[in-house]
């Protein structure tokens, strides 16, 4: 953290970790030993969630989504309330507050009132590890990436919560569903994470920021693959098209959400985003350099840079789901073992390979370029590879109907017309 | 072995409010574990008694309420009511008549298979924007009736003996640039859907419809055609002179979803083809025979066809010589289109049946009436 | 801050994880039970963090909370009856029996053993972790895997049914 340049002088606002230093100092000399401790859990809580996840909730989450898919549906999106429907996500969250929170007579009260809650913790933990500076990461713990992985397989637990204890057989079909998916996602996501660690030998995230930041390449472009499936597992958990299944609107109503109303809904809507922009953190700092990039975060302070590369990862988030159709349960499960799993192993084979020559080599800075090029050809060929493996056929799919001139019953396959 | 783990079965009501039955439609399926092991439809949430209170209105106030059946191809209602009218009563359209009444069925096709092929991909999970598209080019065909009937959606347009009233001149550049719109956007939604791996996925080989249950469940229109059966009733029974259009008939292959899918998308194209003739050839003359506003036809009865979006609608009226009819049937084409509903789903899961629902392009008000 | 905050933080986790396992035993409702017992895990894990071994505190959450609980929920929701339904059973007695004779051997143990405050222990890192379990104890390691696979094909052969095979074979 030597290389960062930014004074510590508290206004130098390149690095708002002076800010929050000097006041934990200033309070350390008038408040009891033992009370700065929590005052700094209380800056780090208001600074990472109040101050960034909040707003980027509301004007990137909600805000920034139903513009974009406005857009992208050829439609204008919010343009009411306020100046460009500016204040649209406000007035939601007013509807919201106003709108009774029903409990059915026959759900389990008490879990269905704790779901929520149970829902909105892990995605403030979550924020903790992610480095917004160089000096800008509340819980620097050498086991961050797991850490998040940890935290982030909580918020399953909440969304079973919901779906069992509100009684209804959609919520029922939602929970079973997210449980399901969960599971068969998570594996291949930590695998292909797994490949991002053996490259940069740390389990720390300010770690991996740093080693891109050493060797001025970015994770993702060494772990194409990697970053890729854990773009589609990131997505199938948190639950957005195409693998939405387990609030598959069209199918199963809101999933496990179909019983909620009200705030309590609220919650579970804004947090779903708050997932989203956590993961979406989470992959800009392991696998597009975090706060750094190639010497710009010297003049333009690094947390710009890193909430930049967030929202940009979000914005695919949105694409995603205002483009594609929605995948069916037991092809999703099958997409999960059958494609990404295997993937997933190619590619730790592959890296762990690396790895063991680069050691050999003295961790030569040329090497890992060579590694970068070579994995991004060998990783599109392997989706290739094992998608025709799998029976992938596009050529096989009839894009036109034939064609008959005249009105005369069946029609067999063979007969041309 | 023996120890098979079984879940038990159980009822889950799809409907009727629910967001994919596209109105108030209601199966009833049951379920084990994700698998539709039975489905029953339950309809009548949406019946208005159409039939019976026909029977008190004149021929001419009938109109109006054929409008409101097949809410989203009024039009063609109009239409296939208007062709059993005339034929009761003997009477003859003028030939302008006929091309105009052929250029808004055809536009009417267009609109309804742009609100049914965005429907049928929301159900599959394409969030709105299918949907949204289809809108966009729907809308353009509804100013178009706005202009020509003063209604978007329950247009009132046709008349016994012709058409209400004659093309503004806004009309034809109007029509014109829809003409022009819609091949690229079917290009467009082909790209969209039809490359789209996940789309294909969940929509071939679902709801799969033989050709012998297809004939031997009297279905038609694209549920018929997308089973690889060649039948229109525009070529087979030509009316309005039809037989002077060329088209094609589009086929699918297996009967599945999909098929269904991609006949809708060809039929816009055909429709696009068959208004460009029918605009290009537009006849000069009277738009409509002078029919007495108290129509008396003989005794008698009468049925007309005509192939509607969804397939085939039919009209039967029976005269007993007074000022309404006798009798007054319709012959709806997603009533029918439906009782395959259960072949279709059962075996397959619960978002399987979603699609197939959507696949069949019903409209509720046409079944319950 | 050592001192003071851990004690706290001890006491505060042990008082969580017990509440939380006497809630298992104690609800009616087999689902309450596994969310009760989720909490004990999270507790358990706390107390790893307090022996500074973050990287099985993680574990501890990823496995028994994220992965190991849920298979529970599954297999709760999926058995008939039983997610209404936890009632007593016909061992309770012979089951408190066991209960008691083991909690007077753990008593026992912890009255018996010789407890050493080591000063100043060696912080074991994940790294550590990693060489010896990839190094000094591959072996072990290994064998484990292999059984840990054996079981799960194992398992997907116990559950397939005569259907699947015979779709299997038809495949």
């Amino acid at each position: 953290m030597t290389t960062f340049l930014a004074t510590d002088n508290w206004y130098d606002l390149r690095d708002l970790a002076n800010l929050s230093r000097e006041i934990l100092e200033a309070a350390d000399k008038i408040l009891p030993f033992g009370v700065v401790y929590v005052l700094a859990a209380v800056i780090g809580f208001v600074a990472s969630f109040l101050i960034f996840v909040l707003p980027s909730q509301l004007f990137v989450g909600v805000y920034g989504e139903r513009k974009l898919i406005g857009r992208i549906q050829s439609r204008y999106g919010p343009n009411r309330v306020g100046p460009f429907g500016l204040l649209q996500p406000i007035a939601d969250a007013i509807k919201l507050m106003q709108k009774e929170a029903l409990t059915p007579t026959r759900s389990d009260r008490l879990v269905m009132y704790v779901a929520p809650i149970f829902f909105v913790a892990p995605a403030v933990l979550l924020f903790a590890v992610i480095p917004f500076g160089p000096n800008m990461v509340f819980a620097d713990i050498p086991v961050s990436l797991m850490y998040f992985l940890a935290i982030s397989s909580l918020p399953v637990l909440a969304n079973f919560m919901a779906g069992w204890s509100a009684n209804n057989k959609y919520s029922l079909f939602g929970a079973i569903r997210i449980v399901a998916m969960t599971i068969s996602y998570e594996t291949p996501l930590v695998m292909s994470l797994l490949g991002a660690v053996v490259i940069s030998s740390t389990l720390s995230l300010q770690g991996m920021v740093l080693w891109a930041d050493e060797y001025k390449i970015w994770l993702g472009l060494v772990q194409p693959l990697a970053l890729v499936i854990y773009f589609i597992c990131v997505s199938a958990e948190l639950n957005r098209t195409p693998t939405d299944i387990a609030e598959a609107e069209s199918e199963i109503v809101a999933g496990y959400l179909t019983e909620y109303s009200g705030m309590k809904w609220g919650l579970f809507y804004g947090m779903d985003i708050g997932y989203a922009l956590a993961a979406s953190a989470f992959a800009a700092t392991v696998f597009l350099g975090g706060w750094t990039l190639f010497g710009l975060e010297k003049w333009v302070p690094p947390w710009i840079i890193f909430i930049g590369k967030t929202h940009l990862f979000y914005a695919l988030f949105i694409w995603t789901r205002g483009t594609l159709p929605r995948l069916r349960s037991d092809q999703l499960m099958a997409f999960a073992w059958k494609f990404l799993l295997p993937l997933a192993l190619f590619n730790l084979f592959i890296v762990v390979t690396e790895r063991m020559i680069w050691s050999e080599e003295g961790y030569d800075k040329a090497y890992i370029y060579l590694f970068a090029i070579f994995n991004i050809l060998v990783s599109g060929l392997l989706v290739f590879a094992w998608a025709r493996f799998n029976g992938y056929r596009p050529d096989d799919v009839p894009t036109r109907p034939r064609l008959v001139k005249e009105a005369r019953g069946y029609v067999p396959l063979g007969e041309n017309e | 072995m023996t120890g098979v783990i079984k879940s038990e079965p159980f009822v889950i009501n799809i409907g009727p409010q629910h967001p994919s039955t596209h109105g108030v439609f209601r199966i009833r399926a049951t379920v084990d574990g994700e698998k539709v092991v039975d489905a029953e439809m339950v309809m009548g949430y949406l019946h208005r008694s159409m039939e019976k209170l026909a029977e008190e209105r004149t021929y001419t106030q009938n109109i109006p309420f054929t409008d409101r059946t097949d809410y989203l191809s009024s039009m063609s209602n109009n239409l296939g009511y208007c062709l059993a009218a005339e034929k009761l009563a003997g009477i003859e359209v003028p030939a302008r008549g006929d091309a105009i009444r052929v250029i808004m069925a055809e536009l009417q096709r267009l609109a309804s298979h742009c609100m049914a092929v965005g429907a049928f991909a929301n159900d599959t999970g394409a969030w709105q924007t299918p949907v949204m598209w289809c809108f966009r080019e729907r809308e353009k065909i509804l100013d178009i009736f706005e202009v020509t009937s003063g209604a978007r959606l329950t247009c009132n347009y046709m008349r016994i003996g012709g058409v209400a009233f004659d093309l503004r001149p806004a009309f034809e550049p109007m029509v014109r640039k829809v003409l022009a719109d819609l091949p690229p956007f079917i290009e467009e939604m082909e790209q969209l859907l039809t490359g789209n791996e996940i789309f294909v996925s969940r929509t071939r080989g679902i709801g799969v419809l033989s050709p012998e249950l297809a004939t031997n469940a009297s279905l038609s229109g694209p549920m018929l055609r997308g089973s690889g059966i060649a039948w229109d009733l525009r070529k087979a029974d030509p009316y309005c002179g039809y037989e002077q259009y060329d088209f094609d008939i589009p086929i699918g292959y297996q009967g599945d979803s999909y098929d269904r899918f991609i006949v809708r998308l060809e039929e816009m194209r055909q429709s696009v083809k068959i208004i460009q003739q029918a605009l290009d050839g537009l006849p000069s003359g009277p738009f409509r025979t002078e029919v007495p506003l108290a129509l008396r036809p003989q005794k008698g009865e009468a049925y007309a066809r005509i192939e509607s979006p969804r397939g085939e609608l039919g009209y039967y009226l029976v005269s007993d010589e007074g000022p309404a009819p006798y009798r007054f049937h319709i012959r709806p084409p997603s009533f029918i289109n439906l009782s395959a509903l259960k072949e279709m789903t059962v075996g397959g899961t619960v978002a399987d049946a979603i699609v197939v629902l959507g696949s069949i392009d019903i409209v509720v008000g046409e079944i319950d009436r | 801050m050592d001192g003071f905050g851990v004690t706290v933080a001890f006491w505060i986790l042990a008082a969580v994880t017990l509440v939380a396992g006497g809630g298992v035993m104690v609800s009616r409702n087999l689902l309450h039970a596994v969310l009760f017992l989720i909490l004990s895990f999270i507790g358990v894990a706390g107390f790893f963090v307090l022996l500074s071994a973050e990287f099985i505190a993680m574990a501890q959450v990823i496995i028994y909370v994220g992965a190991i609980t849920v298979l529970i929920l599954f297999a709760v929701l999926l058995t008939p009856r039983a997610s209404r339904d936890n009632s007593e059973t016909v061992w309770a007695l012979p089951g408190m029996l066991l209960a008691v004779c083991l909690a007077a051997i753990f008593l026992f143990v912890v009255h018996d053993t010789q407890w050493k405050t080591v000063t100043d222990a060696p912080l074991l890192t994940t790294q550590d972790l990693g060489h010896a379990l990839l190094g000094t104890w591959v072996l072990p390691f290994e064998i484990a895997s292999v059984l840990l696979t054996a079981a799960l094909v194992g398992a997907i052969m116990l559950t397939r049914s005569a259907e699947e095979e015979a779709e299997d074979a038809l495949a």
